[in-house]
């Protein structure tokens, strides 16, 4: 059959087997084997299928994303969040508006210790939420300020993004991590900013409702809740400092390389929790499950990605695909807004991960084609990526702390979104006017 | 010759190939070799034949290009049998350590070992032993490989004992073992990045190939003057689908073979004398074998002759003829104008 | 409890013996790595072949006994805009042929992988590390059997979306006590 005839078959089915709500690794599995049998007949089939699974799977740089996202686990159970949002909450005492500030910070400071969007999402949904709805913040904003401050871990380094876009198309994981270090700090100013106007902007309204305050809700608030000791917090600030010193300063100094920095991490968060007492079977339990559920999908996904893509090779797609863009390519900018707006679609509807892993091999070879740094355009779409957290219809960090807030996602979608839509303008555009910010860093450190 | 090749007639079809690597297209195997091969073959067959091509693991990965032209996932690639000794024990060979030989002898060396028509054991010949689902073109085998380092020098045995290096090879970790050096192990898209935050010493690597990966900034010191072996590769296809081709189509893709085998040499010449010129100016030294103290030379050669007799009898252990087939890889190398040390003569 | 949830509780055990296996060996692979910095750094040696036993031996078991587990807990990925829009009756007939699409490759590639473990029992597969070769193909059967389970997941949805006019994609049961307490 006609490669572009198989190619528009391939793209309808995907739409619709995406709107018909299939899983993402079976729309990607699905997709592929049929475009192959579409293109070549069955018999090309073994060849590809029989050893994908393995080969993916049997990768020491893809050993990052269990350990990280155990790392993350043991960090989240050990109830290290917990102590720390307490330190904040005390800090802010009586400024409302720096606890938001404050819990931003704290999203981007956890960034900095899990790989998974996700999981610091919910856990500051459980343990911020309620402090910032008693401080005047309105559910929707309070889920929005959790939901954003824990998409931060998606481009604060160490992230799972950059390092699925690293080993596909083989860029070091450690200079991607670098690069991305200045762009995740603007996302989470960005979001600082933004927040600070609606705040204000709640304030004014509740004026107007003045009557309609809860008063007495407000005073009772952080009394009521039993205070850890001064020690246990004095512990757990010391220990959220070390593990961040261990990891960076491990990776600078060479004691360890950016791959295994995942599995140092994981051991010192688990001493970390040992060392707060927090170790017993259901913390075995929880952090494994939740770490080997993670990795299954990821995993999946990546099996399917790794189909599909070569249905997409074999399809010739990429190449039809810059044929059409010919006339836009001299403008590597237009190429790149185009490519940007189609991938923020993409994350709007889909996880993070599986947008990486199944437009890669469509979209990389038009990137090395314009002549476009492969270093600075994985910085560029892990902070869409990451702002794709936080966006609807699929946002995995507001559905992360919808799920433990009990808010409706909706509501927290609403300003989540306008969050998103300004990181979006204002840091991509910035990284694509000086694309300085991703490239510098690395380039000094190397 | 072009003229009364069957070109596009009415029983010359268009035949389209699909051509893959997993290496990058700026591999110097892929560009110096497979590239011009498959020109060679369009011109010969007046654009009969076609190829449609894959690099950089786009449809196949390294080491699977082998099963997947056996499995006729692509009709031909570029394979690299060292790295599956499992299935290959005896392709290693040319990853011998040498006193002394360049691309040009180990390439010839290789193609003549290929085509050898003298029994290795058992009535089979090294290609019946080894490649006989294939069809095979050799190619050149890559530069020598050296010992480079990020700033350990050896001027002493104790130097050289309790180095950290990289060894991309079964032959290297042997070698690694019999002169007391730690053997790592990492990706090398992972090495750039251990190796500048210090995490070990340096590697086993061949000069013409650290451009792929920007080594010609970070190594400031390589051991010259003696040779850790050459890695090997060859243009393969499935034997069947070989032999489904038109006759004047496998003739045209014999002598595509012939005519750019030497050019697939000299594009490794060319890369290591470019890249060596940028080392030296970043402040690399190259050191010469023959300088250093003669114990550490010493040190050098026993673990060369142990290395060969250790895979010669690794070979044996698994039924091979493995004593023969290093004795003719000798006999080819010394031929071609290589240099073994006195004890490898001996075995 | 009739026995179809008989039966899926039975499945359930050897899932959660799946899982738990990923995990020790997690944990192994986590002490692995941290051990060879250890070494690397404080005794002047990493572990001989290290690097490939984590790649070719832990990665695997890490992922692919606890993969049925991992499926079936809910924490794939989809999109849900319209299902929860239509009738209910359009809504099963949906999934129902999803179900039976994901069989259809499922079922293709346990084949396939199958295939590819038997293939490599036959070549003896293995990979080089520290001067001697490890075998590797016993691995490769870690794979058609996970995906088997999960087309034995599949079944079970199949039978449990016939029978009952809630569709789903996850085993949940149509009254809270049969479902599986884990
Ligand atoms: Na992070
Ligand atoms: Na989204």
């Amino acid at each position: 059959m006609d490669n572009l005839v198989v190619i528009g078959i391939i793209l309808a089915a995907i739409i619709i087997l995406l709107i018909a709500g299939m899983y993402i690794h079976s729309i990607l599995l699905t997709s592929g084997v049929v475009g192959l049998i579409l293109l070549e007949g069955f018999d090309i089939l073994p060849g590809l299928l029989g050893n994908e699974p393995f080969n993916r799977v049997a990768s020491y740089t893809l050993t990052t994303i269990p350990l990280f996202v155990l790392m993350a686990q043991f960090i989240l159970q050990s109830g290290l969040v917990q102590d720390i949002f307490y330190i904040v909450h005390k800090a802010s005492r009586g400024k409302n508006s720096l606890l938001g500030v404050l819990t931003l910070t704290i999203g981007g400071v956890l960034g900095a210790v899990s790989g998974s969007g996700t999981a610091t999402a919910a856990s500051l949904g459980q343990v911020a939420m309620p402090e910032l709805q008693k401080h005047g913040y309105s559910p929707a904003l309070a889920g929005a300020v959790a939901a954003s401050g824990g998409s931060l871990s998606g481009i604060i380094p160490p992230s799972i993004i950059l390092i699925l876009y690293g080993v596909a198309t083989e860029t070091p994981v450690g200079n991607l991590f670098i690069g991305a270090f200045i762009p995740g700090i603007l996302v989470m100013v960005v979001y600082i900013l933004v927040m600070l106007v609606y705040f204000r902007a709640g304030l004014k309204k509740q004026n107007v409702h003045k009557e309609e305050r809860t008063v007495p809700e407000i005073a009772a608030t952080v009394e009521d809740v039993e205070s850890p000791s001064v020690f246990k917090l004095a512990v757990s600030s010391i220990i959220a400092v070390l593990i961040m010193l261990i990891i960076f300063g491990g990776i600078y100094s060479g004691v360890f390389t950016p791959t295994e920095a995942g599995a140092v991490g994981a051991f010192v968060g688990l001493v970390a929790a040992a060392v707060l007492g927090r170790i017993n079977l259901a913390f075995f339990r929880n952090s494994l499950f939740e770490t080997i559920k993670l990795t299954g999908m990821v995993m999946l996904i990546m099996i399917g990605a790794q189909i599909f893509g070569r249905f997409v090779s074999l399809s010739l797609l990429p190449r039809t695909l810059i044929g059409f863009l010919e006339p836009i390519m001299d403008s590597p900018v237009l190429v790149l807004i185009a490519i940007s707006t189609v991938l923020f679609v993409m994350f709007m509807f889909i996880e993070g991960a599986a947008v990486i892993l199944m437009s890669i091999p469509v979209i990389f070879p038009i990137i090395q084609e314009i002549q476009i740094d492969v270093l600075w355009f994985g910085v560029f779409i892990s902070v869409i990526c990451t702002i794709g957290l936080i966006t609807p219809p699929v946002g995995l960090s507001v559905y992360a702390v919808a799920g433990v807030s009990g808010v409706r996602s909706e509501s927290i979608f609403r300003i989540a979104f306008i969050f998103a839509a300004i990181a979006m303008l204002i840091v991509c555009g910035l990284l694509i006017a000086f694309p300085e910010l991703a490239t510098w860093l690395p380039a000094s450190a190397g | 010759g072009g003229e009364e090749a069957g070109g596009v007639t009415e029983e010359g079809e268009t035949i389209t190939l699909r051509a893959a690597t997993g290496l990058s297209a700026q591999h110097a195997w892929w560009e110096g070799a497979m590239v011009p091969w498959m020109e060679r073959v369009e011109e010969l067959t007046e654009g009969q034949v076609e190829f449609e091509t894959f690099t950089g693991g786009e449809l196949v990965a390294v080491p699977d290009e082998g099963s997947a032209v056996l499995d006729g996932t692509i009709d031909v690639a570029l394979i690299l049998p060292i790295y599956q000794p499992d299935q290959f024990p005896m392709a290693e060979v040319t990853m011998l350590p040498l006193s002394y030989s360049d691309t040009e002898i180990a390439s010839n060396a290789w193609r003549q070992l290929i085509e050898s028509e003298e029994e290795l054991g058992n009535g089979q010949t090294y290609f019946d032993m080894q490649f006989a689902d294939f069809r095979v073109f050799p190619i050149s085998t890559t530069q020598e490989y050296s010992i480079s380092t990020t700033g350990k020098e050896f001027n002493t045995v104790d130097d050289v004992v309790g180095t950290s290096l990289r060894t991309p090879s079964r032959i290297h970790e042997v070698y690694a073992e019999e002169t007391g050096i730690d053997s790592v192990t990492m990706p090398a898209v992972e090495m750039y990045d251990a190796l500048s935050r210090g995490a070990f010493d340096g590697s086993f690597y061949s000069i013409a190939d650290w451009s792929g990966y920007g080594f010609q900034d970070l190594f400031t010191y390589t051991l010259t003057g003696v040779n850790f072996g050459h890695f090997n590769a060859f243009i393969g296809m499935d034997e069947e689908r070989w032999a489904e081709l038109p006759e004047d189509v496998q003739e045209a893709m014999v002598q595509a073979h012939d005519d750019i085998f030497g050019e697939s040499i000299d594009i490794w010449t060319q890369r290591a004398e470019e890249v060596i010129a940028e080392n030296e100016a970043a402040g690399g030294k190259f050191a010469d074998f023959a300088d250093l103290d003669p114990a550490v030379q010493e040190h050098f050669n026993e673990g060369i002759v142990e290395t060969w007799i250790n895979y010669a009898e690794m070979l044996e252990a698994d039924g091979l003829p493995g004593y023969e087939l290093v004795r003719k890889w000798r006999e080819l190398i010394i031929e071609e104008g290589g240099e073994v040390p006195e004890a490898v003569m001996d075995l | 409890m009739d026995t179809l949830w008989k039966s899926y509780r039975i499945f359930n055990y050897i899932k959660l013996t799946g899982i738990w296996i990923s995990g020790i060996f997690l944990l192994v692979m986590m002490g692995f790595i941290v051990y060879d910095v250890a070494a690397r750094n404080l005794f002047a040696g990493s572990i001989n072949g290290g690097f490939e036993i984590v790649q070719n031996y832990l990665m695997p078991l890490v992922v692919f006994p606890g993969l049925a587990y991992a499926y079936s807990s809910g924490v794939l990925p989809k999109m849900d805009l319209i299902i929860e829009r239509i009738p209910v009756n359009a809504q099963r007939t949906l999934v129902i042929v999803l179900i039976l699409i994901e069989l259809f490759v499922l079922v293709l590639l346990v084949e396939f992988t199958w295939e590819f473990a038997m293939n490599g029992l036959e070549r003896q597969e293995g990979f080089p590390a520290a001067g001697r070769l490890y075998p590797l193909y016993p691995l490769f059967f870690l794979i058609p059997v996970s995906f088997a389970l999960i087309v034995i997941e599949n079944l079970f949805l199949l039978i449990r979306n016939f029978r009952i006019k809630e569709p789903t994609l996850i085993m949940i049961a149509d009254n809270p006590e049969t479902e599986d307490p884990t």
